[in-house]
């Protein structure tokens, strides 16, 4: 991991090259909610591929595009489209843009991502604020010698969500009138969605909802000492009685038509994080 | 399967080698050391060190709290071989290279091979410092100790007894700490590959699946033991009881500070065993 230091400090300077400035807060955008990024008062968009050491995204409808500029007053970068870890790449790779976010000046992670319900008390259309996580992916950011000007060797997971910060999304959800729940998001590798039986299970151990990004990027952003507040956008739910067929365009429509209440929720928070 | 499966082989007979030509006798006894428990090998008598960087085919270990070097010698009136300090999956070694001294202890000869890790406690009826004796375990480690190895010896691999832990063993462990007036609970372990400590909702989760303790190493140590017919003992040193429904902080320090109050009751567990030793 040792020769990762370098290749943050390259990626980092490439971007404060094209944009001057500090951001205090990263995003990352995941399936069906790119639009986002139009509320972002943009002062330098930049491909992935133009940045040293940045992997590309293939997954559909994720565009590969760093948006700099400021939300609500507040200077922020966000990734449109990010990188999983189906499409191949190591989990150290595709966490590095969280790592050269950290490296730019952020204090908080926004990570947001479309995921399957399996709390029956769920919705197709509905957000979950992330309370916390279980992680039963294949691989971990962390593998590997670790380099301590990074961050710690073991490091703790006793909050990775900012608490606080998930009872402020859920005032937002109440002022803005949509319902917004507060659960456990369990990420998977995929890419293939799961079966009935493996539903059955995912729910017996405690999760609400079942998706295959945000949390390599959350243990990175522990790692390096960033605060972070995580949404999961509900796109189809995953009953394991009455489980239908998913079909990748209604997610997607889904996610479109919930993406609305995902940008009250990032702007009220990032609002928040800026009077703080 | 690996594409040149001597490979391997030669590799383990190579690393043996050279552990013989600097301690020529035959151990019984292979004791692998966790995190804070290092301590032990000083008691190792007449010892022989050889540091795991001279030896062929080894890699080098990073972790805190951790040294690397066998440690031969007697010990309870018994040969053995020490590990002091072991690889890591999470210190992004291979699983080839993590299970590699466990290939060369048992090619050296010992019978019983005896592991200690540091663990998380799950089972709310354990205490920080306890001792768990390990009956069993749920592997979530995501790699297989057998990739890349020769279907030797006989076949092993595919010939698991579904009880890598010797009864026998843990009974002897168990009515050790009792004479010493401690309890040595039994308990399942899980493994994960780490680094990072679990989260509260994969605390439920785990302790749901039954999980006692929660640790980042041993398995793949006790499978290959196993699969040389190497009967094993492990013992968990239980560093701090995880309670999801109270949020508090795990730091390495404090793992390895409670890790060396149950290092004191492993020790005599250890010596225990090696002294009944047939």
């Amino acid at each position: 991991m040792l020769d990762l230091y370098d290749k943050i400090e390259e990626a980092k300077a490439f971007i404060a090259s094209q944009w001057d400035g500090t951001p205090r807060v990263g995003i990352i955008l995941g399936t069906g909610l790119g639009p986002f990024v139009e509320q972002i008062k943009i002062a330098a968009e930049i491909d992935y591929e133009e940045i040293p050491h940045f992997p590309s995204s293939t997954a559909t409808s994720h565009r590969g595009r760093l948006i700099c500029g400021t939300l609500e007053g507040v200077p922020v970068v966000a990734m449109e489209g990010r990188i999983h870890l189906y499409e191949g790449h190591a989990a150290k790779l595709i966490t590095l843009p969280v790592r050269v976010m950290r490296a730019l000046g952020a204090e908080w992670l926004i990570a947001s991502n479309a995921v399957g319900g399996m709390n029956p008390n769920y919705q197709a259309g509905d957000i979950m604020v992330i309370e916390d996580h279980i992680n039963l992916m294949t691989d971990n950011p962390l593998i590997g010698v670790n380099d301590d000007r990074l961050g710690p060797r073991f490091p703790d997971m006793s909050e990775p969500y900012n608490l606080e910060m998930v009872n402020v999304a859920l005032a937002i959800a109440r002022k803005c009138d949509f319902v917004a729940h507060k659960g456990v998001l369990v990420a998977v590798t995929g890419p293939n969605l799961e079966t009935r039986a493996e539903y059955r299970f995912l729910r017996l151990i405690g999760a609400d909802v079942v998706g295959m990004s945000v949390v390599p990027e959350v243990i990175t952003a522990v790692h390096c000492g960033l605060k972070v507040v995580g949404f999961s956008v509900v796109t189809d739910m995953c009953l394991p009685d009455a489980l239908k067929e998913a079909v990748v365009e209604e997610i997607i429509a889904t996610a479109n038509a919930a993406e609305p209440k995902l940008r009250e929720l990032v702007a009220g928070v990032v609002g928040q994080i800026g009077r703080g | 399967m690996h594409k040149d499966p001597l490979a391997a082989s030669d590799a383990i007979k190579e690393a043996a080698h050279y552990v013989q030509s600097k301690w020529a006798r035959v151990p019984q006894v292979g004791i692998i050391l966790g995190s804070g428990l290092g301590g032990l090998a000083e008691a190792v008598e007449d010892p022989t060190a050889v540091s795991y960087e001279e030896i062929p085919h080894f890699p080098r270990s990073t972790a805190i709290g951790h040294q690397g070097r066998f440690v031969c010698g007697q010990l309870g009136g018994v040969g053995v071989v020490v590990m002091q300090g072991r690889f890591h999956l999470y210190e992004g070694y291979a699983i080839k290279d993590v299970t590699l001294p466990v290939h060369v202890m048992c090619r050296l000869g010992i019978e019983t091979l005896i592991v200690s890790n540091a663990a998380g406690g799950l089972n709310p009826h354990f205490s920080a410092g306890d001792v768990m004796v390990l009956s069993g375990h749920l592997n979530r480690m995501n790699r297989r100790p057998q990739e890349g190895l020769p279907a030797e010896p006989n076949g092993a691999w595919m010939q698991s007894t579904l009880c890598p832990y010797d009864p026998q063993l843990n009974r002897l462990a168990r009515c050790i700490a009792r004479q010493h007036d401690f309890e040595a609970p039994l308990g399942i372990y899980v493994g994960h590959l780490g680094p990072n400590y679990e989260t509260r909702a994969e605390y439920r989760y785990l302790r749901r699946m039954g999980a006692d303790a929660v640790g980042m190493s041993t398995i793949p140590e006790v499978l290959i033991a196993e699969a040389h017919g190497v009967r094993t003992l492990a013992l968990s040193a239980i560093t701090n009881v995880c309670c999801p429904d109270a949020l508090s902080q795990t730091t390495a320090q404090e793992v390895l500070q409670t890790a060396s109050v149950a290092g004191e009751k492993m020790g005599k567990i250890l010596l225990g065993v090696l002294h009944s030793h047939p």
